[in-house]
């Protein structure tokens, strides 16, 4: 998997580039629009992360002139301009996905992934880790056979999880795709209902499968 | 035409008049008089007469001086009256639009016109400040950034020892506090430059708000508060959904972090007339009077007594406030300290909405 990671602030897209090389990817990096056109002609990516203020051609020109040129590869675009609206302008220009600085290094890491995958997302009805089962058709959850009552949103979430399993899935994200919200409330709902979620998945059965990492988000695997 | 020319021949007209009452008075007395002439009368009684001369005379020709003042004061002042109103409209969103003038070059105009550069002075001092905020926010971001990366970057590092991964997450947190601070003052320095553009469409506001009673009462739970829903009336309102959301969910948030443990929050949607009437009323040690004007100041925290823990970017009820006016409603909070206090927000009906400017 190759990533093209277009920023021109030095020290973020080095950070950015190290947290993408220790997930097991290849990153290439470039600092201006101009080189990444470039570079996109030369090598396939399999996703481009490209922020929007970029010296001289800016992000958002990259992205149209990529689509023009039927240049497909997903793109997850980065931005610090925090317009409101800028996310359905970023989509509607044919971005894949957007992320407002300052983001989680954790959140860009699991989108990036998210992005990878997504031609190739399992298309079975029955989703499982270890013996936690959910039947995305009747929207049942069993863990051990035994079946576990869920909320609806809690469904939501779990489903979300375990579309991802040994996938840190960032806060953000998940109040994005679950409770589709575009903004950061500032609550730990997102905590509150994931400990509710623990309490039903993983109280009563060993081993633990939804865990917590401190400053990152949650992750819904078998190995500690 | 000045104030004073106008003034002056308006006085001239009611003085005239008042001289002709008198004139034709004394004339028509005067007359009378003449014609019984040939009776001498004593001096005493003429004294007399002169008095009811004056009386008959006089009286209206005072009345009628005393109406014509009145008139015209309040014919020469009524300009100033408009003006009056027209400048207690003024606050810091409209400044943009200037006071309209007589154009007919008096005084007022003058000072109308006069007025119009202050307000555009003003104006101007106000976008600066609005336009460093915005500046402020974006500059404040790109080093946030890369702080935020690094220290996550650090706190990969499985070489780190327990201390230093908990100072190392600790430090992280309050970073992400002060993005979050960063994000809603970019919100509302964009929202006072007037460049937030809202997504409007129907929204079933009951949805929503049964969506944020589901939220409200996770997040009341570990503090055993009780949430209840009251009412919840299928109600259409034009509006900008996420934002609604938004609005919906600072205040639970705010109703549950604010209220005192085992408490009650409550909430209700129903139709008040022409609105939609959103409530929510919280259990907790509520907002003293002289407090409670203050509590939509951006960074505006109450008592520190009475919320030493609460946490937070100090900018959530600025943000609904905003939130609230962008729809053309209105909220209001009532407080009755250690009882009971309720936010009220009213938003328009579906088709009663205009699309905010």
């Amino acid at each position: 998997m190759r990533i093209l990671v277009v920023e021109d602030e030095k020290k973020t897209a080095s950070f950015v580039r190290k947290a993408l090389q220790a997930e097991g990817f290849a990153v290439d990096v470039c600092h201006n629009g101009d080189d990444a056109l470039a570079a996109t002609r030369a090598t396939p990516f399999d996703v481009i992360v490209l922020d929007i203020m970029l010296p001289g051609r800016d992000g958002l020109s990259v992205l149209r002139q990529l689509r023009e040129r039927k240049n497909t590869t997903p793109v997850l675009l980065l931005s610090a301009r925090g317009e409101v609206n800028e996310r359905v302008e970023g989509l509607n220009a044919g971005a894949d996905d957007y992320l407002p600085k300052p983001f989680e290094l954790a959140e860009l890491v699991a989108r990036v992934r998210a992005l990878t995958r997504r031609s190739g997302e399992n298309k079975s009805t029955v989703l499982r880790v270890a013996d936690l089962t959910l039947d995305t058709v009747t929207h049942r959850a069993q863990r051990g056979g035994v079946d576990i009552e869920l909320t609806a949103r809690e469904y939501r979430l779990l489903e979300f999880l375990i579309r991802s399993p040994g996938r840190l899935c960032g806060r953000m994200m998940i109040l994005e795709k679950v409770w589709d919200y575009d903004f950061d409330p500032g609550t730990n709902l997102v905590d509150v209902y994931v400990r509710r979620l623990r309490e039903k998945i993983d109280a009563n059965f060993e081993p633990k499968l939804l865990h917590t990492v401190r400053g990152a988000g949650y992750v819904l695997k078998e190995q500690p | 035409m000045t104030i004073r020319t106008r003034l002056s021949l308006w006085y001239a007209g009611v003085l005239t008049a008042s001289l002709l009452v008198i004139g034709v008075g004394t004339y028509r007395e005067l007359d009378e008089q003449l014609r019984h002439n040939h009776r001498r009368e004593p001096e005493e009684h003429a004294i007399l007469e002169t008095g009811e001369l004056i009386l008959q005379v006089g009286l209206p020709a005072v009345l009628l001086g005393l109406a014509g003042g009145w008139w015209l004061t309040r014919r020469a002042l009524a300009p100033m009256a408009e003006l009056t109103e027209a400048i207690n409209k003024i606050h810091e969103r409209n400044l943009r639009e200037p006071l309209s003038r007589t154009g007919n070059g008096d005084e007022l105009d003058r000072l109308t016109e006069v007025f119009n550069g202050m307000l555009a002075r003003l104006n101007d001092s106000f976008n600066r400040t609005r336009e460093f905020t915005l500046h402020a926010s974006h500059e404040l971001k790109t080093p946030l950034t890369v702080l935020c990366g690094e220290t996550e970057t650090a706190l990969r590092d499985e070489s780190l020892s327990a201390a230093e991964r908990e100072r190392a997450a600790s430090r992280l947190d309050e970073l992400r506090r002060l993005a979050r601070i960063v994000d809603g003052l970019t919100l509302l320095a964009k929202a006072d430059a007037g460049q937030v553009a809202l997504k409007l469409e129907p929204v079933r506001l009951d949805e929503l708000v049964r969506d944020n009673f589901a939220d409200a009462q996770i997040l009341a739970e570990p503090h055993g508060i009780q949430v209840e829903l009251a009412a919840c009336e299928e109600i259409t309102v034009c509006g900008d959904r996420h934002r609604l959301r938004q609005l919906l969910l600072n205040l639970a948030d705010n109703a549950v972090k604010y209220n005192q443990p085992h408490g009650q929050v409550t909430m209700s949607l129903r139709r008040a007339k022409d609105a939609a009437e959103f409530n929510i009323a919280n259990s907790g040690p509520g907002i003293s009077p002289e407090v409670l004007p203050r509590v939509f100041d951006r960074f505006f925290r109450g008592d520190p007594a009475h919320s030493p823990t609460v946490d937070g970017c100090g900018l959530g009820l600025s943000i609904v406030q905003w939130i609230v006016s962008a729809h053309n409603g209105t909220i209001k909070i009532e407080s009755v300290p250690s009882k009971l206090t309720t936010v009220i927000v009213r938003l328009p009906l579906a088709h009663e909405n205009k699309p905010p400017l």
